[in-house]
């Protein structure tokens, strides 16, 4: 930048641009483009830098390799990255000490380094240049993509990629009115969020009266995680001073103010610089290039309100002025800036100008669609993988963003919602994701463009907790003027903080409605107007969320503190007090910690063994490190008092007369009948089968779950006065009148799902070969252990698929297989299963369903199968399954077993039972009553196959149900259990403070497949202490 | 001149008569908080929102402050005008439940008992003392302080005023007594200040008699009085007609009122 001179003529300029293209072509050098916008700095670009900058001296390659420091890249997952030219290589996460390999391997060895590569995080493949990155490849970028091309400090380089040759082609060739008319023709509209056209809006302040007007670019960005602006005038300011220009000639302005946040500091150095070379060559100033026309432009820093994004309070703030707006009209067009006619624009706005003159109208307006035109920067924010700054063209769907651009949502967890607009805008639900991203369609759903910002939440984010965290942004940076926006505001926030602690009302949301409607039609200026958006579009899509915190003051996504002391015992279907039994496991206390569990669980040993621990998944702890084994503290603690004095007998009330009937003893008819016989019912339980347990006997093999642990579970319930009646098959030996005859009060049918659901393949039946899974799974517990085949083919989506093959492995088939149409990772069964399956030599093929049943002479030869895709995912998350044409394979087997669902066996039921569709009872899913008076039922004869946790939850729930329908009260829908006791914490050492998960101790595999013993070993009591100091007792957290 | 309809009847009126206006002279009653006949318009109080409806345009705006268009339809009192009124009246009584003004404002609207927590405020930030400071003493003493929830009036920094004239004229527009005149703080701002400054009339520039025949007690003043009886309002609000008039109307104004 020395040695410059003003230039007096558009020729100068002409002549400057080509020298600097001529310069960029020629040079030889190798660059290292290093992206340091203010998110590559906080990433340590700088040292980066500085480490390169070291390894080059060393290397003397001063004169050969040359460092250019940029903006952001729009990458900012994988900041610090650089781009080596001129081959174009893109390192990513670079860290100061690969500086040295750098050097030496690509620079002076042309060899590429595989770690610093992008890989991509499903294929795995190494990716090298920056275009095929999938972030990169599906945008857009004719506005951010300069951003690594130059030095946003120095003008030449701007110049070099020929930037103000849109200045040229306007001053030299058209005249303001054309310039009107090419952007009114090109279709721009505002990128600040309102989306007026430009092209008009420009009109409107050409044609005000009045000779002194006025430009502003509005950099004023707040809306929480927007950034696009700040990344714009920090790594391509000339741009926007470019767009500037054009647009003060189009005018007729002659002043031009940037109003930019100081929190911005980069930003406003990076355009003061550009302001002040742009000065020093003539291209702002009086009598610009010889043309004589005057710009000028001044930076005006604002303190960061919200608010001054507005237009009239941009403009009170800049007159120095409280910044607070004021009713429109006369909108700024007419009386704006010191009272005179002014243009606001937003940065990206200006920024799109240069390329609309430079490519023309007709250009820009083919990218995007029919109301929207050209492209939009988004900032990716939120649970999403590839975090950045994207460009793409309006219209895009949501889905090709957040999936093929941001990478989907990290951890394989389902996505919510997509909040746009920032506090301005709403939610888009996950199952509007193919709704493409237009100003029009995102009014539709209820949310705006706003300036861009995109906050991606997944299945862990309460969107009541959402609204109220813009609830209360808005509440601190509304101005306060207007009544209606200042008190509407925090009453909404007033209602939706009550919401998320428990304290409010049906009445509350009523109220919070209106409130939202008030706001946002009496406010004055935009934030009051958009301020409900959050609230009204989690209401409109979402008011399931609000309705589980009213009425059963319960945060489903378990966030909201109040009512969720801890997640893991909210996310247990009953509700034990996870945080205090393993406190009291942490202070040795495994008695006491037994009779705790008992409360809400009769079945702690069972459970500890196979229940698909929900509370792990959502254990704080597993968001830094792994979960806390929950459900093994369980076991061991169950197994130290079963091995010694078993299980104290619970409190019961006083004796009842009434009897209870149960029908069926699985975990959801014992739990319930544990329950009724503590409210000191005379409980019976009827089960058809020889013994008791229901699936725990004869579906889950003992190898998972040994029969003597079910027997003392199931004794213990015995202890308490109920009445277990085997081979008593309701319908058979006795029917439901008999029962009302001999006086039971109320029946509970809880029979489960034990019939196997075919299929639907041609030449199913009749074939020999072909065995129902549940069935196989019986006979093999009630003792006939003979081998189905040798050669098995098991076809499961479900989680008993896993067992059948294991139990064929122990009765000695020699090759087992089991086809599924998923990945492992959607797979209903938990990791550690799936991989002692495999452990055992059971070959698991994923994304493959069943085509044809082959076979010879009336017997099954094998199953030629078909790999799948998984395509659009539907309503409810998952995608549908496409099979793939031609990739037909062919296992060869003997025997199949289906394992592809249940549905409840109800045959012994009367006609005047309401039966569903899915041949499953209908009840009140509050009381779980039926249509018969006096009859319930829950468990899978409601629901289909569901976890036993479940089928226990549906069990205590029908105990309570059943207790107020016999005394005659009115039932008050089940009550989520709280923390029962508070334990305080143990003192940790500085070595308990670092313990990890032990590894659950395995059966070796010779053992395993001779015989049906257990498993998993369990852990010791003192591995059990020391997992259990690990919990951080978030339940107990301030 | 532009013809508009309120609530059917059709109107004519001067380009930039506000809704307000233009509704006043068809007799259409629209309340108001923030508003005052010698104030600019502000919009602070939402109460007077109104509906508009124009081409394909419905919305809602303050008629205080939102000027005529032409063919535009104007109604002000649709089933969505009260609710949102009715709900803008319940915030004020949540905020000020014994402020009189609201009270019978509430009253009127059949309003209670307000759904929300009670703040027990006497200022409904309407901001009618800022404005007369600021446009009409052209003073500036007392200004809007913080920003939403914690907004409120105040001095700079919270301190005693130096350039307060004690002239009462944010205690006289203050629709819920929310500013009281302290005579002892009037009188100590009196004697803090020197004699020249002393009397209201002679900061405006309205008289410029030095010596006070009423040792600047200025509740005292008979001029003060008069111009209150014959405006019907407080003094402070002469000062902007009579400026517009040349400096030697100004006698005559005076002699005109205390004949």
């Amino acid at each position: 930048m020395k040695n410059t001179r003003k230039m007096k003529s558009i020729n100068d300029l002409k002549r400057a641009i080509k020298t600097q293209i001529q310069k960029r072509k020629s040079k030889e050098e190798f660059i290292l483009t290093v992206s340091a916008g203010t998110c590559g700095r906080a990433r340590g670009s700088f040292k980066v830098i500085k480490a390169l900058k070291n390894a080059i001296k060393k290397e003397k390659l001063e004169n050969e390799v040359k460092i250019k420091v940029t903006g952001c890249h729009g990458f900012c997952e994988v900041e610090p990255n650089i781009i080596i030219h001129p081959h174009n290589i893109f390192y990513q996460k670079v860290d100061p000490k690969n500086a040295k390999d750098i050097i030496i391997q690509t620079i002076l060895n042309n060899k590429i380094i595989d770690e610093l590569l992008y890989s991509d995080p499903i294929t795995k493949e190494k990716i090298s240049q920056e275009n095929n990155i999938p972030f990169y490849k599906h945008q857009t970028r004719i506005i951010l993509g300069d951003n690594a091309l130059i030095d946003p400090t120095d003008i030449n380089d701007y110049l070099s990629i020929r930037g103000y040759s849109s200045l040229i082609k306007v001053l030299s060739e058209i005249s303001s009115e054309e310039v009107i008319n090419i952007v009114k023709q090109s279709g721009l509209r505002g990128r600040g969020g309102a989306g007026f056209h430009t092209g008009m809006k420009w009109e409107f302040a050409r044609k005000a009266n009045g000779n002194t007007k006025f430009i502003i670019c509005n950099a004023d960005e707040g809306d929480p995680g927007a950034y696009m602006d700040r990344s714009l005038l920090e790594g391509n300011p000339h741009r926007v001073l470019e767009g500037m220009l054009i647009g003060a000639y189009a005018i007729g302005a002659e002043e031009g103010y940037i109003y930019v946040r100081d929190e911005y500091p980069l930003a406003v150095k990076h355009v003061s610089l550009a302001i002040s070379q742009a000065k020093k060559l003539g291209l702002l100033g009086k009598n610009i290039l010889g043309t004589g026309f005057n710009f000028q432009i001044h930076i005006s820093k604002g303190a960061g309100a919200f608010v001054c994004g507005e237009e009239t309070a941009l403009i009170s703030s800049i007159q120095g002025k409280v910044g607070e707006p004021r009713q429109r009209p006369p909108f700024p067009a007419v009386k704006g800036l010191w009272g005179k006619p002014t243009n606001i624009n937003n940065v990206e706005t200006w920024a799109n100008i240069p390329v609309i003159i430079e490519k023309g109208a007709d250009w820009f307006s083919k990218i995007g669609t029919n109301g929207s035109k050209g492209t939009k920067i988004f900032s990716l924010v939120g649970k999403i993988n590839n975090t950045g700054l994207v460009e793409v063209p309006i219209g895009i769907t949501l889905r090709e963003i957040i999936y093929d651009i941001g990478g989907g949502i990290p951890g394989g967890k389902k996505l919510k919602a997509v909040q746009t607009g920032g506090p301005s805008g709403g939610c888009i639900p996950a199952k509007l994701l193919d709704l493409p991203v237009d100003y029009e369609r995102l009014a539709e759903a209820g949310s705006i463009m706003g300036s861009g910002g995109m906050i991606v939440t997944d299945e862990n984010t309460c969107m009541v907790d959402l609204a109220k965290y813009f609830l209360n942004f808005l509440r601190d940076e509304s101005c306060g003027k207007c009544l209606s926006c200042r008190e509407g505001i925090r009453r909404m926030w007033e209602i939706v903080t009550g919401i998320t602690e428990g304290r409010a009302t049906m009445e509350h949301l009523y109220i919070l409605e209106g409130l939202a409607r008030v706001v946002k039609d009496a406010s004055m200026c935009g934030l009051g107007q958009t301020a409900s958006n959050p609230v009204l579009s989690t209401l409109r899509y979402f008011r399931d969320e609000y309705k589980a915190h009213i009425i059963e003051k319960w945060c489903p996504a378990l966030v909201c503190k109040r009512l969720i002391p801890s997640p893991c015992q909210d996310a247990c279907p009953v509700g034990i007090d996870v945080p205090s039994y393993i406190a009291l496991i942490a202070w040795g206390k495994f008695n006491e910690a037994v009779d705790l569990i008992r409360e809400d669980n009769p079945f702690p040993a069972i459970c500890g063994r196979v229940c698909n621990h929900p509370c792990e998944l959502n254990c704080k702890m597993g968001e830094f490190d792994r979960p806390i084994a929950i459900h093994s503290l369980k076991r061991t603690c169950a197994d130290y008092v079963l091995k010694r004095e078993g299980y104290k007998l619970p409190s019961i009330q006083s004796k009842r007369e009434e009897k209870v009937a149960i029908i069926g003893s699985g975990p959801a008819g014992l739990t319930a009948a544990y329950y009724l016989a503590r409210l000191g019912y005379r409980t019976t339980v009827f089960e058809a089968l020889p013994v008791a347990g229901g699936m725990l006997s004869v579906g889950i093999p003992s190898y998972r779950l040994p029969r003597e642990i079910v027997k003392a579970e199931i004794d213990a319930i015995c202890d308490l006065g109920v009445e277990i009646k085997v081979n008593t098959a309701i319908g058979k030996d006795l029917s439901m009148d008999d029962l009302k005859q001999q006086g039971y009060k109320a029946i509970f049918i809880a029979t489960g799902a034990h019939r196997s659901l075919k299929l639907g393949l041609s030449g199913e039946d009749g074939l020999k070969g072909i065995i129902d899974c549940v069935a196989f799974l019986k006979d093999v517990n009630l003792g006939n252990q003979k081998k189905p085949g040798d050669k098995i083919v098991i076809i499961g989506d479900d989680y008993i698929s896993a067992d059948a093959a294991r139990v064929c492995k122990r009765l000695g088939s020699s090759e087992v297989n089991i086809i599924y149409g998923r990945s492992r990772k959607e797979m209903p069964l938990d990791d550690s299963e799936i991989d002692q399956a495999l452990d055992e030599g059971v070959k698991i093929h994923y994304l493959t369903i069943p085509n044809k049943i082959l076979s010879k002479e009336g017997k099954v030869t094998g199953l030629q199968c078909i790999h799948t895709q998984v395509g659009k995912a539907d309503s409810r998350g998952r995608g549908e399954l496409i099979p793939l044409e031609g990739s037909e394979f062919v296992i060869d087997a003997d025997t199949i077993i289906r394992a592809t669902g249940q549905v409840p066996d109800i045959a012994f039921l009367d006609r005047k039972f309401e039966i569903s569709r899915w041949n499953q009872i209908v009840v009140d899913p509050y009381t779980l009553q039926t249509n018969v008076s006096g009859v319930f039922a829950g468990g899978d004869v409601v629901t289909g196959p569901a976890t036993v946790i479940e089928a226990i939850a549906a069990g205590k729930k029908a105990a309570a149900s059943i207790d107020s329908y016999i005394k005659e009260k009115k039932f008050e829908g089940y009550k989520r259990p709280k923390p029962r006791m508070r334990i305080e914490p143990v003192k940790l050492t500085k070595e308990e403070e670092e313990l990890k998960r032990p590894e659950m101790p395995l059966l070796s595999i010779n053992k395993r497949l001779q015989s049906f013993a257990e498993v998993e070993l369990g852990y010791t009591e003192k591995m059990a202490i020391r997992e259990a100091k690990r919990c951080r007792r978030c339940d107990i957290e301030e | 001149m532009i013809t508009l309809a309120v609530d059917n009847q059709e109107i004519t009126v001067k380009e930039g008569t506000t809704l307000l206006k233009a509704s006043e002279k068809l007799g259409i009653e629209i309340p108001t908080l923030c508003y005052h006949e010698g104030l600019l318009p502000y919009g602070a109080c939402r109460l007077c929102v109104v509906e508009i409806f124009k081409e394909k345009e419905n919305r809602m705006v303050a008629a205080c402050s939102f000027p005529v268009e032409e063919g535009m339809k104007v109604v002000t009192s649709s089933d969505r005008v009260l609710k949102r009124r009715r709900m803008i009246v319940e915030f004020l009584l949540s905020r000020c439940p014994d402020v009189k003004t609201i009270k019978d404002l509430a009253d009127r609207m059949g309003i209670k008992k307000p759904r929300f927590k009670s703040k027990n405020l006497d200022c409904i930030l309407c901001g009618l003392c800022v404005r007369v400071c600021n446009e009409i003493a052209g003073i500036g003493a007392i200004g809007f302080v913080s920003r939403g929830k914690k907004l409120k009036v105040d001095t700079p920094f919270h301190m005693a005023s130096d350039v307060c004239i004690g002239c009462g004229a944010c205690s006289s527009v203050c629709p819920t007594d929310a500013i009281e005149m302290e005579l002892d703080a009037v009188k100590r701002f009196l004697e803090l200040l020197g004699s020249e400054h002393k009397c209201r009339y002679a900061l405006m520039g309205l008289i410029s008699y030095k010596v006070c025949s009423n040792n600047y007690e200025c509740w005292k003043c008979k001029i003060d009085q008069r111009i209150r009886d014959a405006l019907g309002t407080h003094p402070i609000f002469a000062a902007k007609k009579i400026k517009k008039e040349k400096v030697n109307q100004y006698f005559s104004f005076l002699k005109k009122i205390q004949e």
